[in-house]
């Protein structure tokens, strides 16, 4: 059992999504992002409803992420809802096809639609042939094999076309090439043998490639009535892909949609390489903007539909929701290496196992910490001088905004000035003296007193800071440790007491208060105490 | 009038004038003066009992070597260092040099409101920029090394996560999760 009571681990752990990890897509602004896609979609469907399309009726729609932030996703879970919106979809990804030729591109885009698409649409086109040769059409009959004995024997037309439909009789190739010819243009003629034959053809030249994705939309959209949605993923600045994508820009496909997929820096590429390109890209119809994709809010809302998504026992709780919430927001802030869609998938992917192996309730901060220990062994709490461990680092980060956390950094820096003392750091230590929290003398005999002013609300702090600075005559000098950013003045030396500094004296207090320092936390020690100015 | 106040001051040698008196003499006008010569270091306010007194440069550190033994010692030490092959010197000249560096973009320029600036200058119709294109203005126009313009980019962007996003790919940028981040727009 998985952590929350799941059956199954709901994280994808593979490094690319695949169509059925794309099922579920979380986040704010990757759902205004579909949201976007389908508006589009919409859009032109409803403009081509009930009329021929022509090449008017052509949209462009950009969609430029940085890499690991869910574009590729978004595509796939776009296609897997192409049923729900009148949409036949086809994914290209141009790193999968080297060398990238009119043929290889063209065999690529074909393999992308889903084998249903072309089962419909050759059953429409059957029927269609078998409509034209119920109204006496020959060629339509010599197309279906359709002969005089067929008739004398008793088997009607329809019965014929349902055997070819149902794949126990073939058409007559050549009959039904003649038959195509009168209605349809040469490359329609070509899909249709093709789709009826199940057979596809190379293609020679990118005349052929353009002639013939403009016959699957033209078809698709005449006996489906759906508008087809090109996406092609991984475009930069590949020439043989530039080529591509600008003859299919050029080519206004009709009752189509192409989403571009590329990265800023392949958009850049781009630009260099391809002004004319570049320029058409830069007037898309649509630019889906993933801004903020990498947030904490979206990293968070993503992270959590995919439990929420799995959650059949309805375990997971407001409350659990926001402690996991947390732990990301912590994991986002101090780890710049999981600030992204797929770095956060994967590190709670890690976690969710560790949560089955420890069985665990919950992901908490030892499966985390765990899971860093062994998927990024290398990695350190950024700015920690006590080499905090992940786990005690998210705890107590979480109290850090507590009303007492004042109270327990007074009690840190106290004993981190008694152990400066144990050190040989410091002189000798005072009575203290209200206001100031710590009074000692330094080596050469100066009088420091420190006071900790932290406080969540900061004009108190102001007030504070102000009072105690009238105490700086007792003492030589006056260091004031305080969460509020202003600068030290002639009577008081601020040190701004940042989170990691925070964590790190409480850190260091639970070890000291619990005589758990070890000759390696001496210097680390020493050096959080100079941070602060104790020494 | 700051002929007058300097003049003043410094007739009162080591032992120093309270503020207070000054006020009384040179008025209201006379303490803008005064804090314009505290700003320029020309004039030095320490706090004796309940009053501030204010001294001369040279008064000051006069009063200070005669009253403040701390001070006299570190003259001291500091009058052996005025060896220049001192080792303590070349340490001082390095972090000189240091600073020196970190400061040669002026310090009255925000640098982001000239990194925003430059920002939308440059950037695409979807936002993004290259931060070598950024990087080139500024340092051009500010006379920054291109090393420094990292070191303050990478501090507002991580200031500022909020407001900035950046993405991987190109040839010099910020480096995170072991990549090359050359790309950056405004959110």
């Amino acid at each position: 059992m998985y952590a929350y009571e799941l059956e199954t681990n709901p994280y994808p752990s593979s490094p690319t999504p695949t169509e059925k990890d794309a099922r579920i897509l979380g986040g704010k602004r990757h759902k205004e992002a579909k949201s976007a896609i389908l508006e589009c979609i919409k859009e032109l469907s409803q403009k081509v409803s009930g009329r021929d399309s022509n090449d008017g009726d052509f949209r462009v729609i950009t969609l430029i992420q940085d890499v690991g932030s869910g574009k590729t996703h978004l595509a796939l879970h776009v296609r897997n809802l192409q049923n729900r919106h009148n949409t036949i979809c086809t994914f290209l990804d141009l790193s999968t096809i080297s060398p990238k030729t009119m043929s290889s591109l063209y065999n690529a885009l074909v393999k992308g639609f889903e084998d249903e698409f072309f089962v419909q649409l050759r059953t429409k086109l059957l029927e269609y042939i078998r409509d034209r040769a119920e109204q006496g059409d020959n060629s339509a009959k010599k197309a279906l094999d359709y002969t005089f004995i067929d008739r004398l024997s008793g088997v009607t037309i329809r019965q014929e076309a349902e055997d070819i439909i149902s794949g126990k009789k073939p058409v007559s190739v050549e009959n039904l090439k003649k038959f195509l010819i009168q209605w349809f243009n040469h490359y329609e003629s070509t899909i249709i043998t093709s789709i009826i034959t199940n057979s596809f053809d190379s293609v020679e030249n990118l005349e052929e490639l353009l002639g013939r994705i403009t016959a699957i939309s033209k078809l698709t959209h005449r006996f489906l009535g759906k508008i087809v949605l090109y996406e092609i993923d991984e475009f930069d600045g590949n020439r043989e892909s530039i080529e591509f994508v600008k003859a299919i820009i050029n080519a206004h496909i009709p009752a189509s949609v192409l989403l571009l997929i590329s990265t800023p820096s392949g958009y850049a590429e781009i630009q260099g390489i391809n002004a004319s390109v570049f320029d058409r890209l830069e007037k898309a119809n649509y630019k889906i903007d993933l801004a903020g994709s990498n947030s904490v809010d979206e990293l968070s809302e993503i992270v959590l539909e995919y439990i929420k998504y799995n959650d059949k026992k309805g375990k997971f709780k407001q409350q659990t929701q926001e402690d996991l919430t947390e732990k990301i927001r912590v994991l986002h802030d101090e780890f710049p290496d999981f600030r992204s869609v797929r770095s956060i998938i994967n590190i709670l992917y890690h976690a969710m196992e560790k949560s089955q192996e420890f069985n665990l309730e919950k992901i908490d901060e030892f499966a985390i910490d765990e899971t860093i220990k062994h998927a990024y062994p290398g990695l350190k709490v950024r700015g920690s001088i006590m080499d905090v461990p992940i786990s005690d680092f998210i705890k107590i980060r979480k109290n850090c905004n507590n009303e007492d956390v004042g109270s327990q950094l007074k009690k840190a820096v106290t004993n981190l000035v008694n152990f400066a003392h144990e050190m040989g750091n410091i002189g000798k230590l005072e009575k203290q003296n209200q206001p100031l929290d710590i009074i000692y003398q330094d080596p050469y005999g100066a009088k420091i007193g420190i006071v900790v002013v932290i406080n969540q609300n900061h004009s108190k702090n102001f007030e504070e800071i102000s009072n105690v600075s009238k105490s700086s005559a007792l003492v030589d000098k006056l260091v004031i440790l305080t969460n509020t950013n202003i600068p030290s003045s002639n009577s008081a030396t601020i040190v701004n007491m940042d989170k990691s500094k925070m964590v790190d004296l409480i850190y260091f207090d639970s070890k000291y208060t619990n005589h758990k320092i070890i000759n390696s936390d001496n210097e680390k020690a020493q050096m959080l105490a100079k941070t602060v100015n104790i020494i | 009038m700051t002929n007058d106040v300097l003049e003043k001051i410094s007739s009162t040698g080591l032992n120093g004038i309270k503020r207070a008196e000054l006020k009384r003499i040179f008025g209201k006008d006379g303490e803008s003066v005064l804090d314009a010569l505290i700003e320029k270091q020309e004039i030095f306010i320490e706090k004796k009992g309940n009053a501030y007194f204010v001294w001369t440069k040279e008064n000051y550190v006069s009063h200070l070597s005669q009253d403040d033994p701390k001070f006299k010692l570190a003259l001291g030490v500091a009058a052996k260092l005025n060896n220049p092959n001192s080792e303590i010197i070349n340490h001082i000249h390095n972090v000189q040099n240091t600073i020196n560096v970190s400061h040669q973009i002026n310090p009255n320029i925000d640098f982001k409101i000239e990194f925003d600036k430059c920002l939308t200058e440059s950037s695409t119709s979807i936002g993004w920029t290259s931060f070598s294109q950024i990087r080139k203005k500024i340092c051009e126009s500010k006379h920054i090394s291109s090393d420094h313009f990292y070191t303050l980019a990478s501090e507002l962007v991580e200031k500022h996560r909020e407001n900035y996003e950046i993405s991987s790919g190109g040839q010099e940028g910020i480096m995170m999760r072991g990549l090359v981040h050359g790309f950056v727009r405004n959110i």
